[in-house]
């Protein structure tokens, strides 16, 4: 039998830096990876010519070597950051609903405010208070927390107490009158899943804030060559990976961990486990009902599953210029209206009223498809309820189905897409739930809801010596999930000191 | 966060009430216990039990088996997707990947049409020794090698090779049962008449179905052949077919076959987007492939040392992943043809030849990862593998 200092369940972005942190700081660990590569949802396939990038569209947190991010330091740390090419991107965004919005935007802010102004000039006044409500509330976040004041209060932070807990919505109104500079404003709404009505203020300020201060990031090879290079990093540092092993089982014996079991029967003993897989398959699925305290029972029941999402990957034979493709990141929305978007996530179909996402990976970097030839995917959150319903049988027919109504709204700005497509493959909700193995194939977690910030509901350790890292206990996204792996990590360590 | 700064937020209490609400009134996630799992194994199950209902002696060389469900029902699969079946043939663990031959919209059992590859280890085997009522393990349907609605059009050109007519098959049986508009010429290459597989059925539907047109192809016929002779050149396929302009052309055989089929469409412009080709397992002669090193004979051997684990040799024109399978240390493995990535290891010293057009990440290559199913050995190698079957 294998003994370890800590087990890992899971290979994706938390598994891996916590991973990459136990094994540099010395600890005897092994992570356990279902899939023959890692990285979860941080990952890449080849088909034919093309290699597509499944989830990694802008990474946060990144900076500049003069001005570093925090995913910087933490990756630097980490000692891969030699190893990687990140490059920034040009664009914050592109927003447009055909025939009345059309706004470019860049990650600047006195660049973004002048264009906001240009588009909207009776707006101007509240385009600047409301930059200057971000940079000020998102000041006080990283005051207080970030660098840990140990004396927060009110005085100190008025605005982080006056809008800690207010909806995005509610900023959005005191400030702007025209829906369109509101809906230019809030795309990245889908980064987190929930309509600015039910986001949380701070979650958008820190997005915002993050993006156009430490810019967006994308790097050489895709999100694949992060998960690579950190996997490299754990083997290197003297740490074990292996792959196709699902964990089936989480090991308890009088109310502490003492390993994890095999789907293939075989028992590995660690006194610290730290699982990077949903939440729900951690108390629910490895562990028998018994063992589950009733405060974990209460935690699930207050929390929804996050949606999962429809991705078209098209590997196109013509470079984006000639496909009039001239931004990284694009959002194409039918509306103004985001709570009828998040209420069309639950439904399989796509029509006008859905809003999407469409990436053209080469105008970031041309390596990411060979010469002459573009990569895009076009992403759109749903829900992995309504996929459940489909029968096996008639599952590929509503793939192509779900596939053409989607490009049909994507030819609304780019007419004529469908005919360069050299290769395509279809992602719904079924495909996540298969390749990471969450309820309903969610990719965020749980919900983000106020009701749901860490402010009530921290991560807790609730069984002596099982962690929880990545995105079902924390925020999510590529940023999110690889700090709280790197952070559960450095915990696990301290804990092993202590008991040496 | 300490509790008394939450309470100091505005509006705390009000979220306070919605947390009490959704305690009392959301969702018993203990009712998902086992829900993913059980979900994907109607779509997507780890592992088929099957039994062998059927055999059909096809061709001298093919048979096909007739695979039924020992429990359960059979997954669905889209008509040109493969199974990985698994077997044990002289004490050696391996799987070899089979196209589904029958109609996805039978869906009692899969036709598997294997035939005899001369020296083979598994065709052979299967061929030889298995019997109506032998119980056999496979993996669910897989591959990309599929018709897509939105992108084919209605005029497909369909290539064939040997034994590379079965996801073809699968296809055109497809259009037949559901009665589909789909216009497809089937060019259908074989060494001699006798090596035709399914010449009967090909003959009849094409003769029944305005839709299908069947043209055999024969490289060395007997003296009373009349069809088509000699090999399945541009002009041939063009003459079968008509304007391959705005045709979609699909192609599956060996691979002798593909380099030379594929100079002679793009010699008549048609582009990449509108041809789709099968990977059909590793090259027959791998030293012939361009780029094999100079100097380094198929039967040569090298020292392969497995980190953690033994040293063994391996011969230089066989795949990686077959010596590890002689070896009793088999990765998991499904396409052989490097385009799964299950079989993945990664090279920490020495170097392999991986033959021109193998699919590998950007950041596989940097770190030394390969396809052990379409790597070979052509210097003494050290090999990390992190999976193990
Ligand atoms: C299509 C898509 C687009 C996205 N776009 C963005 C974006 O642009 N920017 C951004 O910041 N974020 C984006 N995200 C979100 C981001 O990718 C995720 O939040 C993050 O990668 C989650 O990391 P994680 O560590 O929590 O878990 P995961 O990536 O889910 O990894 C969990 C790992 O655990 C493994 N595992 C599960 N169960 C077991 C078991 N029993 N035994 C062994 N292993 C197991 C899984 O196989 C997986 O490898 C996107 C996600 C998707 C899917
Ligand atoms: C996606 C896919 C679908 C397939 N579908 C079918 C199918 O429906 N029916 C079928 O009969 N085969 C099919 N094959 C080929 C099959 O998987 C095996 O490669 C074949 O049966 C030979 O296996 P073997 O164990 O007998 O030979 P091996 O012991 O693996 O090989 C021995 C020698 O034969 C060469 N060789 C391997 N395959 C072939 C081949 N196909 N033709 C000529 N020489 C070869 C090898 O390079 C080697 O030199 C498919 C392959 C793939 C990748
Ligand atoms: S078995 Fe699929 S890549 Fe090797």
């Amino acid at each position: 039998m294998e003994t370890y200092d800590a087990v890992i369940i899971g290979a994706g972005n938390a598994g891996l830096t916590a991973g990459a942190a136990l094994a540099q700081g010395g600890a005897k660990v092994v992570v356990l990876e279902r899939h023959t590569i890692p990285g979860g949802c941080a990952t890449s396939f080849c088909r034919g010519r093309f290699e597509f990038e499944v989830a990694l569209h802008q990474l946060s947190g990144i900076g500049t070597p003069e001005k570093p991010g925090p995913l910087r330091m933490v990756l630097d740390q980490l000692g891969v950051m030699e190893h990687l090419t990140f490059m920034p991107m040009s664009d914050l965004y592109h927003v447009m609903i055909p025939g009345k919005l059309d706004i470019l935007l860049e990650p600047d802010r006195a660049r973004t405010t002048a264009t906001l102004k240009h588009h909207f000039p009776d707006e101007a006044e509240g385009i600047d208070a409301f930059f200057d409500l971000v940079y000020r509330v998102f000041g006080e976040v990283i005051g207080a927390f970030y660098f840990k004041d140990p004396d927060v209060h009110r005085d100190k932070y008025p605005l982080y107490f006056q809008y800690g807990l207010k909806p995005l919505q509610a900023v959005l109104d005191d400030h702007f009158r025209d829906p369109l500079l509101k809906t230019a404003l809030t795309p990245y709404w889908t980064y987190m899943g929930l309509p600015p009505s039910q986001l949380s203020f701070i979650d958008m300020a820190a997005m915002l804030f993050a993006y156009i201060e430490f810019l967006p990031f994308h790097l050489q090879g895709g999100s694949q060559a992060l998960s690579t290079a950190l996997a490299d990093r754990i083997v290197q540092c003297g740490g074990r990976i292996r792959y196709n092993c699902p964990v089936a089982r989480i090991l308890v014996e009088n109310g502490r961990v003492t390993g994890v079991a095999t789907a293939e029967g075989e028992t590995i003993r660690a006194r610290q486990v730290v699982s990077n897989a949903s939440k729900i398959a951690t108390y629910v699925d490895m562990l028998a009902p018994d063992q589950v305290p009733a405060a974990v029972w209460g935690e699930l029941k207050r929390t929804s599953i996050s949606p999962s999402a429809f991705t078209l990957y098209l590997g196109l034979d013509q470079p984006p210029e000639a496909l009039g493709i001239s931004s990284s990141t694009n959002f194409i929305l039918g509306h103004t209206d985001a709570d009828m978007a998040y209420a069309r996530m639950k439904d399989r179909d796509i029509d006008h009223r859905d809003g999407m996402m469409m990436t053209c990976y080469t105008l970031i970097d041309p390596t990411f498809s060979p010469p002459g030839t573009s990569q895009v995917a076009l992403i759109t959150l749903k829900f992995g309820d309504a996929w459940l319903q489909v029968p096996p049988a008639q599952y590929a027919a509503e793939k192509y189905r779900v596939a053409d109504a989607m490009l049909q709204q994507a030819e609304q700005v780019f007419p004529g897409l469908r005919t360069h497509i050299e290769e395509m493959e279809i992602a719904t909700p079924i495909t996540h739930m298969r390749y990471l193995g969450t309820p309903r194939g969610a990719i965020y977690g749980f919900e983000k809801h106020i009701k749901d910030s860490p402010v009530f509901l921290p991560n807790q350790m609730h069984i002596e010596g099982l962690f929880l890292a990545g995105g079902w206990v924390g925020g999510n996204g590529f940023q999110p999930t690889l700090e709280s792996g790197f952070k559960t990590g450095q915990a696990v360590l301290r804990r092993l000191e202590m008991h040496q | 966060m300490k509790r008394d700064i939450a309470q100091q937020l505005e509006g705390y209490q009000d979220v306070l009430q919605l947390v009490q609400a959704a305690e009392t009134l959301g969702e018993d996630f203990s009712s998902e216990r086992g829900a993913v799992a059980a979900y994907l194994n109607r779509l997507h199950p780890a592992r088929l039990s099957l039994r062998v209902s059927h055999i059909q002696m096809e061709t001298p060389s093919t048979k096909t088996f007739r695979m039924v469900p020992v429990d359960g029902v059979l997954p669905p699969f889209q008509a040109g997707q493969y199974v990985a079946l698994q077997v044990e043939v002289n004490g050696i663990r391996t799987n070899r990947p089979l196209s589904i031959a029958s109609s996805p919209s039978q869906t009692g059992y899969y036709d598997l049409t294997v035939k005899r590859v001369p020296g083979g280890l598994v065709s052979n085997y299967l061929l030889d020794t298995i019997q109506v009522g032998d119980h056999l393990a496979s993996s669910a349907p897989d591959g990309s090698f599929v018709y897509n609605p939105l992108l084919h059009g209605r005029r497909l050109v369909f290539i064939a090779g040997g034994s590379g007519i079965t996801p073809f098959m699968s296809m055109i049986r497809e259009v037949s049962d559901r009665g589909l508009d789909r216009h497809i010429t089937l060019v259908y290459g074989n060494r001699s008449e006798d090596d035709i597989i399914y010449h009967d059925e090909l003959t009849v539907m094409a003769a029944r179905l305005a839709n299908l047109t069947y043209v055999p192809v024969v490289e060395q016929p007997g003296p009373a052949y009349t069809g088509e002779k000699g090999f399945m050149t541009g002009a041939l396929i063009e003459k079968a077919a008509g304007n391959l302009n705005g045709a979609m052309v699909y192609l599956c055989g060996p691979s002798g076959m593909y380099d030379f089929c594929l100079a002679e469409l793009q010699a008549r412009g048609v582009t990449a987007r509108r041809i789709r080709r099968e990977m059909f397992g590793p090259p027959v002669n791998v030293s012939r492939s361009p780029g094999w090193p100079a100097g380094i004979e198929e039967d040569d051997h090298f020292t392969v040392s497995i980190v953690d684990g033994p040293t063994i040799s391996a011969r230089a024109g066989t795949p990686l992943l077959n010596t590890f399978e002689e070896a009793g240390l088999a990765p998991p493995s499904q396409c052989r043809s490097g385009e799964c990535s299950m079989c993945r290891v990664r090279v920490m010293k020495g170097r392999v030849f991986q033959p021109a057009g193998v699919p590998l990440r950007q950041s596989d290559h940097r770190l030394g990862y390969v396809h052990g199913c379409v790597s070979y050995p052509v210097e003494d190698l050290e090999i990390l593998m992190e999976a193990r079957r």
